[in-house]
């Protein structure tokens, strides 16, 4: 019951939260990869930096929970290239898909519904085509600072100095179109 | 009436961005990082053990306890559909539509169009996500907050396709509300 209601809560908070700031909405999500509209790619960029912050202060804390995912370098780049081509083409992922049908469009609940039938394509494939793919170049379950043993720091600055000069170059507001 | 010019989002980016974080940190504190798309596979894991179990019990991922129960994550999807439609509600956006601006700018009024490419994009996505061990949500942004290895070579395909994708599809530049 618990986990329930932990679930609805926090998701229900990410749901208004894609929402409200921009992100479940087709239009900005094209006009950020056309790089014509920038307000998703600021915003992705300071969700980005607090998203890091917030985590290296709750481990320092002693309360984060980690779930890492492994890094099958194969499969995760035809995966990404794979859900890029389905981005592109309808401006929605899983997350915002799901909002912008809860909000009224049509289209990205005829998107929810082919996710349904690429998770079946998903399950049908794993034995013969996704499962070997994914056991090729496997790094594991590391964090970059582990793999490359470094200092979290040497990460999390660079990181922040490239989001806040990406927030500077696309500044520009009153740019024409 | 059709819409023809991009609006601005309720929230400005600095206060989109600062808030999703927050509920990433409340995420990250309370369970885990966000994730969205493994609940699809769920959901038809559960089925599919219910219809084909000895075909499930052996399959590499359906196997697993986690696709054959409802837990956390599937009642995070659930908060996020009933979290979006109270948002979309309260800010005055809750909209029945069928197609999107840029849609409409590049590719013309056919709704149809729009149907079946979001269909195809779907499937892509679905697929793709669950590939990648995760989706923007799960890969991408959990994957920048902890600083996972993973998210580098996702970040590349992800927005390198995505982008030409766009580029492609997408020709004719709509009027945006600066």
């Amino acid at each position: 019951m618990e986990t329930q209601m932990l679930g609805l809560l926090v998701g229900g908070l990410f749901g208004a939260a894609l929402f409200l700031g921009g992100l479940a909405d087709p239009d900005k999500i094209i006009g950020t990869l056309r790089l014509k509209d920038f307000h998703a790619m600021r915003t992705i960029a300071v969700f980005v930096i607090v998203g890091m912050l917030g985590f290296w202060f709750l481990q320092l804390a002693g309360v984060a929970n980690m779930d890492l995912k492994s890094a099958n370098l194969v499969a995760v780049l035809v995966g990404g290239a794979l859900l890029g081509i389905g981005f592109g083409l309808t401006g929605y992922c899983p997350g915002t898909g799901l909002a912008c049908a809860a909000a009224g469009r049509l289209d990205a609940l005829v998107t929810v519904i082919g996710m349904f039938f690429g998770a079946l394509a998903f399950i049908l494939l794993y034995p013969l085509v996704i499962e070997p793919l994914d056991q090729m170049m496997q790094y594991g379950k590391v964090t970059l600072p582990e793999y490359t043993s470094t200092a979290r720091g040497v990460w999390v600055v660079p990181i922040v100095v490239g989001c806040t000069l990406l927030l500077y170059v696309t500044r520009g507001k009153k740019k024409e179109v | 009436m059709q819409e023809k010019v991009v609006k601005k989002s309720p929230l400005p980016w600095w206060a989109a961005g600062l808030l999703l974080g927050i509920v990433q940190i409340l995420a990250i504190g309370l369970k885990k990082p966000i994730g969205v798309s493994t609940q699809f596979v769920v959901v038809e894991g559960i089925a599919l053990h219910k219809a084909a179990p000895d075909y499930s019990q052996n399959h590499g991922v359906l196997k697993n306890e986690k696709y054959q129960k409802l837990g956390y994550g599937w009642w995070l999807d659930v908060g996020l559909v009933a979290g979006a439609f109270l948002a979309a509600l309260l800010a005055g956006r809750w909209r029945i539509r069928k197609t999107t601006i840029w849609w409409q700018a590049s590719r013309g009024a056919s709704v149809r169009g729009r149907m079946i490419a979001g269909f195809i994009g779907g499937f892509l996505i679905l697929l793709g996500a669950r590939m990648a061990h995760g989706c923007t949500s799960g890969q991408f942004a959990s994957g920048w907050a902890q600083l996972s290895l993973s998210v580098v070579p996702f970040t590349i395909t992800l927005f390198g396709f995505g982008m030409l994708t766009a580029f492609v599809v997408y020709r004719k530049i709509p009027e945006i509300e600066k």
